[in-house]
């Protein structure tokens, strides 16, 4: 059994049969971390975004109604889990699972809007996330088929790395990019941010950047460049 | 007769090469026919071919694992063109501010069996449903429910019901979890954890399929 | 550097984000044709050499994985044994009504009349059942977001 990944001991692991939960510091806090955020959004109210009127003295008010307000809490609570449990996903596959309800509840927590643009950028973001779910895919099965095994724990072990391996890793990193949504392909999230709503749109931006740091731990867990 | 053999069969091995290329080549059509393409319903469309090339790569290893892996990734793409599309929708609507209809084409339902014996048919299939049990069991009893839903003559149904169903199946996927921590926790009890995942499975589908046939009613009526 | 300049400027605009994704991703994927694909063949979970089961008249083919219903456990070649301690029980189990149709037909394994769960989530289910969770929630999100935006949004487009 393995004791070090990436040099930090493993403190922990959670087993659900063959997918099994491990816990280093780095990803454990990297956990914690979702898990707070998660709950400090859950206790806090949305954003009123005021808009001045073109032509008047007079301001708008755009707030968000109580139906709306309460699904995008949910989509939000249900981001911020999946954020966590991808943090200390041991194996590969589960890890791509949480990528992708991420997106789709991204793709939710902004779908539910008025205004044109955003619906559009909503639209153009999910189109992305359907392509991305390919690679995403894809890169996971040839590690699959490459190594024989799609537990991190099990690949941390093995000694070689094949260049099939590095392919899987770049399609792998290539759809968590999309699923994202990180540079280059940002300008659809960007977009999105222009609803009202904030503290519920935080948590697309802290899931992506904690996707981000996780994926890339990945890859160097797979591919060993050191 | 070797029931599960130690390693993966020659005939398999000879076979993955040529399916992964086979894959890509259907990606790349699909990826170069989006880079194209203009119209935003056609591009929708055709992220579903990229999803195809990308069961066809993870079904090329061949054993158990990728089989399961499978679903996940058709159940993935169902589920984002089911989202994106009525985004799509509601975007198209609030663009032009016309009343789209949610079926394009008119379906005029004037079908003698919806007037005679819709009770009848769904009652059967929402048994034989729950005979089969699971996956399927829960697509034929949905089927059932959307039939009866479909026959309904009075106008429109309230949201409240909409509501209802949509709590069930809920209360179905926390049966399904269930059913899976028992699994882990109290090992001793598998069957229990078993029949758990497998009826929270059929009422959620049965009840997904309903809805679909709550959602058509809403437009059928308004012709 | 201009023209460096002027591209960045256009992947502004979110209508051409999807192209240029699918661009990228072509490119990558053209270059799984120049580097050697080939499947180890030690993998998990193996399944028998196709066709062998369904010409060897098994009514369970091609999802026979041995095992007697609460009397012998099937073979389940997983990667972590030790976390299993009923491994290959849920493999081997076949309802009453399972057990009915195996025994009066060969064809059980192919059609879709199954038992709790279905055959292949059978198999895997015990070993591998969180995928089925997340791939269902994943289902149940996108449920939730579509029949919120067609309730509230779709139907009601008076408002």
């Amino acid at each position: 059994m393995v004791v070090s990944i990436l040099g930090s001991q493993i403190i922990g692991i959670i087993p659900l049969g063959d997918i099994v939960f491990y816990m280093t510091s780095f990803n454990l806090f990297m956990f914690a971390a979702a898990l707070v955020f998660t709950f400090i959004i859950a206790i806090s109210k949305t954003e009123t975004q005021i808009e001045a009127e073109f032509g008047s003295l007079g301001d708008r008010e755009i707030k968000v109604a109580k139906k709306e307000f309460k699904f995008r809490r949910f989509l939000a609570i249900i981001c911020g889990l999946a954020t966590a449990g991808a943090m200390v996903t041991g194996d590969l596959f589960d890890f791509t699972l949480f990528v992708c309800l991420i997106g789709i509840v991204n793709i939710g927590i902004v779908g539910a809007v008025k205004q044109v643009d955003v619906l559009d950028s909503a639209f153009q973001y999910g189109l992305i996330a359907m392509i991305a779910s390919t690679p995403l895919f894809v890169g996971a099965s040839l590690i699959l088929a490459a190594t024989g095994t799609i537990s991190i724990l099990a690949i941390n072990s093995l000694t070689y790395t094949t260049p099939m391996m590095l392919f899987g890793s770049i399609l792998l990193f290539l759809g968590v990019a999309g699923e994202t949504g990180v540079a280059p392909f940002f300008a659809t999230k960007a977009e999105m941010f222009r609803t009202p709503g904030s503290p519920f749109l935080l948590i697309i931006h802290l899931s992506s950047l904690l996707i981000i740091v996780r994926v890339i731990e990945i890859l160097l867990i797979i591919n060993k460049p050191f | 007769m070797i029931l599960v053999p130690d390693v993966v069969s020659p005939v398999v091995v000879a076979i993955y090469a040529p399916a992964v290329f086979v894959g890509i080549i259907v990606a790349l059509i699909g990826l170069f026919g989006i880079s194209i393409e203009k119209n935003d319903l056609q591009v929708l469309i055709l992220t579903d071919i990229v999803g195809v090339a990308m069961l066809i790569i993870v079904a090329a290893v061949g054993t158990d694992l990728a089989e399961s892996l499978v679903l996940p990734g058709l159940v993935v793409e169902l589920a984002e063109i089911l989202a994106i599309c009525e985004i799509l929708m509601s975007r198209e609507m609030r663009k032009t501010g016309k009343s789209v209809s949610l079926i394009p084409t008119p379906l005029n339902f004037d079908m003698e069996v919806l007037q005679t014996s819709p009770v009848f048919i769904a009652v059967i299939l929402v048994i034989y449903g729950a005979f089969l049990s699971g996956f399927t069991g829960g697509a034929i009893a949905g089927g059932g429910i959307l039939f009866y839903v479909m026959s309904l003559t009075v106008r429109g149904l309230p949201s409240d019901l909409w509501e209802g169903i949509a709590g069930a199946s809920g209360i179905a996927w926390c049966l399904w979890l269930t059913g899976f921590l028992v699994l882990f926790v109290f090992p001793n009890y598998w069957l229990l954890g078993l029949m758990l995942a497998a009826f929270g499975v059929f009422i959620k589908v049965a009840f997904k399929a309903g809805l679909i046939g709550v959602m058509n009613r809403e437009e059928f009526r308004k012709e | 550097m201009k023209s460096i300049g002027r591209f960045w400027n256009s992947l502004a605009n979110p209508d051409r984000i999807p192209r240029f994704y699918a661009l990228v991703l072509g490119i990558v994927l053209i270059a799984g044709f120049l580097i050697p694909i080939g499947l180890n063949d030690h993998q998990l979970y193996p399944r028998p050499e196709p066709q062998l089961q369904i010409n060897a008249q098994d009514p369970l083919a091609p999802y026979d994985r041995g095992g007697v219903t609460f009397e012998q456990r099937g073979i389940v070649k997983a990667q972590y044994p030790q976390y299993l301690p009923a491994i290959g029980e849920i493999t081997a189990y076949l309802s009453p009504i399972a057990m009915g149709v195996d025994h009066t037909t060969l064809y059980y394994g192919t059609s879709i009349y199954s038992s709790p769960g279905g055959l292949i989530d059978e198999i895997l289910y015990y070993t591998r059942g969180f995928d089925t969770v997340l791939e269902s929630s994943i289902l149940m999100m996108a449920f939730v977001i579509a029949s919120f935006i067609a309730l509230n949004f779709t139907m009601r487009r008076e408002d």
